[in-house]
């Protein structure tokens, strides 16, 4: 009777952990738990007892630290084998839900790659639309003017840059493009170093 | 205990983490060489041969690592406990891994013997 309870209760732990390892495909995380599963028995020694189960389960940790070192590290061993800017964008949103860190992380990589498309299509734009791509400027009521950079068409707009919108476009996409990248390598290894320090 | 010299057991603990950091991963291929294991006989083994205690939770993403790396392969076995173990094994390259990174480890280690040598005996 004791046992069960000491099994329904590592069955919760276990459930806790799958939902924190929300960012990784079924079978990864099938494995993860399944291997968790079988450590925590193992330790039990055939005496789940709610008491032993609690022991083995406070040595791996809460559910959200034991998948918080799990995915950073998975993410970070991907990372070492291919770091386009592709698997760099996946790795930072696998690893969005786990931290307020991983969410501004999150955040910061999908506004620079938005912005850096949004420079990259203008600049392009140019070559099709000429009239209607470039650095936009038009008073408002009050005076002040307003600037967009983009592809638009507005009635009292006056058109800045010419020609020269489409080396700045480009120049500007790839430097916040690479820039974006490179933050998001930096906060992959950061979330994980944060999750070791945390179990060592 | 004296107050001034607070920080200083702090900045050795912190070293003394990154150089078990640094020899963990051989460690544990060191550990696989003469036969499979599971991950709890390799903490405990860490533990009792090395006096290398870890975080539980800290070996299955270093082992999920040596296996991405392909030094390591794993596979389920249903055993006489009464539930499957996932064991690990040395592959061919971390054969030749383990005993490339122990030639580096012991070169290593000698040379900075022969730096601490003099310090022996030598009252700080």
């Amino acid at each position: 009777m004791s046992n069960d309870a000491g099994k329904a209760h590592l069955e919760t732990y276990l459930h806790q952990v799958r939902r924190n390892l929300g960012g990784l495909p079924a079978a990864e995380s099938d494995e993860i738990v399944a291997e968790l599963r079988s450590h925590v028995l193992d330790r039990v020694e055939g005496a789940p007892t709610p008491q032993r189960v609690e022991e083995a389960i406070a040595a791996l940790g809460s559910p959200r630290e034991v998948a918080r070192i799990n995915l950073t590290e998975r993410v970070a061993v991907e990372l070492e084998a291919d770091r386009s800017p592709l698997t760099v964008l996946r790795g930072v949103a696998r690893l969005a839900g786990l931290s307020l860190y991983g969410m501004f992380a999150g955040l910061v990589s999908f506004t620079g790659y938005v912005l850096a498309a949004g420079f990259l299509i203008t600049a392009i734009s140019k070559l099709i639309s000429r009239t209607r791509a470039g650095l936009w400027r038009w008073p408002d009521d009050h005076g002040a003017y307003h600037y967009v950079m983009g592809v638009t068409n507005h009635p009292q707009g006056q058109e800045l840059l010419g020609w020269w919108v489409v080396p700045i476009g480009l120049g500007l996409a790839v430097l916040l493009g690479w820039l974006t990248w490179r933050f998001g390598i930096f906060s992959v290894r950061h979330m994980r170093r944060t999750a070791q320090r945390g179990r060592a | 205990m004296n107050p001034n010299r607070n920080e200083l057991p702090d900045d050795l603990g912190k070293w003394e983490v990154q150089v078990r950091k640094g020899g963990l991963g051989l460690a544990v291929l060191a550990i696989l060489w003469p036969e499979k294991l599971y991950g709890l006989e390799i903490l405990r083994r860490l533990d009792s041969q090395a006096g290398m205690s870890i975080p539980e939770g800290t070996i299955y993403p270093l082992l999920s690592r040596l296996k991405a790396q392909g030094l390591v392969e794993s596979e389920w076995v249903e055993a006489g406990a009464g539930h499957p173990r996932k064991y690990y094994r040395l592959t061919e390259p971390g054969r030749r891994r383990v005993r490339e990174m122990a030639l580096s480890w012991r070169a290593f280690a000698q040379g900075l013997e022969r730096l601490l040598a003099p310090l022996e005996g030598d009252p700080a």
